[in-house]
């Protein structure tokens, strides 16, 4: 078993117009998702990210807002799989909900150690 | 650690109604000129919600949560747009205030009912927010659910609530004078909901019957309300019960019409014809003389029937009598023709059509021509009955309504054939 990092990256739409409705059946979905990569029947570790944040350089020489990329580009979370190889892994994500609101995830294979 | 799927089995609406609650618990301690801004607030929380809940466990108490949040988004704003910078300068919600009880949230939701169904609103504008404030519905669900438009819904909806705020509607229940005046209000703009979602269509289905159980949940609160728990709350909790208990039997797979007639009985759902006849017997007899209480009765009668034929129609004729008398409405006046008809036979009740089909609120509505028909059927005058069939189509413009009125044309034509072979 080899271990990933899912980067989820946009897919934050517009939520003004989703219906409490929607946003619970998307929530459902994700939750669904999250136990179908699990192993174990026990949430992957992960966690949603805030928007605003500071990116920090030369020790702290430089330290600016951020990082304001675009939307769809935004890390709005990430998870830890476990999968057998990168195909595995891929296969795995895509199930994930956040392509119904035009996301994107980014599968990373951790280097083994 | 429990498994994250636990979103995934949250109860059914759960951020629909809850929605609606925080709405009006943080509308309530904030005051109604914040609706809007609690509105968006819950929205944003729920959208938190959706956002989160999955990477983990549920919180403890997902209700407070949703208020706390929303409660933090409201102070948030309230001191970015007043620069307040000390926190006393805003209303704090203390501990409690953000863990309603359960008899807490229900009062609120009562208390916001009233302000919806307040009648200084019109009436499209009380059945607007209602909708969309308790029962948490979006502009786009409303529009579907409706049969309008969704800009139309979201012009008015605009309108609504700047009348809510200029009016600065109290979320307060009336005093004891003006109780029953304004129940009445209240009362009238949920079965102008729940018949919003019965009226039979092809539409979208799903949300319309959403619109029902909604109607029949925001009655229950009323039921669930000392002060609101009269003998017309219960009569018309009773009628939408006995009405629901048909919603699956009342068209075929391919969405037509089955007419009462014609439908599976063992379809019914007995659940709610049993909730229907607790509702209706718990009102003593001299408050049955409300219309919900007689509407309920007939569609009890029907719903408790085995078999068409084994209707009581003497009954049923005898409550529609009772009806006419307290409202003297033309439409209530040709359905109880239908019944009539059961009991005396189709000679009399043309003759009984005829005392009401001069009435101008009738000429336009199909119901008319199509009640003239199936009397002149019965007494087997087929040519007469086709040209008011005709007529009926004409005048319906429910599309499965049309649709279950042309087959019946068909039967006539069959009938005038083997009349002139």
């Amino acid at each position: 078993m080899k271990q990933f990092l899912y980067l989820f990256r946009g897919g934050d739409n517009n939520f003004d117009n989703q219906s409490p409705e929607q946003m619970q059946a998307h929530m459902a979905r994700w939750g669904e998702w999250m136990l179908q990569i699990s192993k174990n029947e026990q949430p992957v570790p992960g966690l949603p990210l805030q928007k605003d944040g500071k990116v920090v350089q030369q020790s702290g020489e430089i330290i600016t807002d951020g990082p304001y990329m675009e939307g769809k580009e935004m890390v709005g979370g990430y998870v830890l799989v476990e999968a057998n190889d990168l195909d595995h892994a891929v296969e795995l994500s895509k199930g994930c909900p956040i392509f119904e609101v035009g996301g994107t995830v980014e599968v990373r294979e951790a280097v083994e150690m | 650690m429990q498994a994250s799927n636990e979103v995934s089995d949250l109860v059914d609406h759960f951020f629909r109604n809850e929605f609606g609650k925080a709405v009006a618990v943080l509308t309530n301690k904030y005051g109604s000129d914040m609706l809007e801004l609690a509105e968006d607030a819950v929205q944003e929380a729920l959208y938190k919600a959706m956002q989160t809940w999955p990477f983990q466990a549920l919180p403890d108490n997902p209700t407070g949560w949703i208020i706390r949040v929303a409660n933090n988004k409201i102070l948030d704003h309230l001191r970015r747009k007043d620069k307040v910078t000390y926190q006393d300068q805003v209303p704090e919600l203390n501990e409690e205030e953000l863990n309603p009880t359960e008899e807490e949230f229900k009062d609120d939701m009562v208390k916001m009912m009233f302000a919806c169904c307040n009648p200084k609103l019109s009436s499209e504008y009380q059945l607007i927010l209602t909708l969309k404030i308790l029962g948490g519905l979006s502009i786009k669900e409303m529009a579907s659910a409706l049969l309008k438009k969704e800009e139309t819904i979201a012009k008015s909806y605009t309108r609504a609530k700047k009348k809510f705020r200029e009016e600065n509607l109290k979320l307060e229940l009336p005093k004891n004078k003006e109780i029953n005046t304004r129940l009445g209000h209240v009362l009238k703009v949920i079965y102008l909901l729940f018949n919003e979602g019965y009226k039979s269509t092809n539409h979208d289905q799903l949300i319309r019957k959403d619109l029902c159980l909604d109607a029949i949940r925001l009655c229950q609160l009323l039921e669930e309300n000392e002060t609101t728990n009269t003998a017309a709350t219960r009569s018309l909790l009773a009628l939408m019960c006995f009405h629901s208990s048909r919603f699956d039997a009342r068209q075929d797979e391919d969405g037509k019409i089955v007419p009462l007639e014609n439908q599976d009985r063992t379809k019914w759902t007995h659940e709610f014809i049993d909730r229907g006849n607790a509702y209706l017997s718990s009102v003593s007899d001299e408050h049955s003389q409300n219309e919900y209480f007689l509407q309920a009765a007939i569609s009890g009668i029907h719903c408790n029937a085995k078999h068409f034929n084994e209707t009581r129609w003497d009954i049923i004729l005898h409550l529609y009598d009772q009806l006419l008398n307290i409202n003297p409405n033309p439409i209530i006046a040709l359905n109880r023709l239908v019944t009539y008809e059961k009991v005396y036979g189709a000679e009399k009740a043309l003759v009984e059509l005829k005392t009401i089909e001069s009435e101008p609120s009738l000429q336009r509505n199909y119901l008319l021509p199509a009640i003239k028909s199936e009397l002149l059927a019965s007494m087997k005058m087929y040519t007469e009955a086709k040209a008011q069939l005709e007529q009926a189509i004409e005048l319906t413009a429910n599309p499965s309504e049309k649709e279950f009125l042309k087959v019946k044309l068909i039967t006539f034509d069959k009938h005038n054939l083997t009349k002139t072979q």
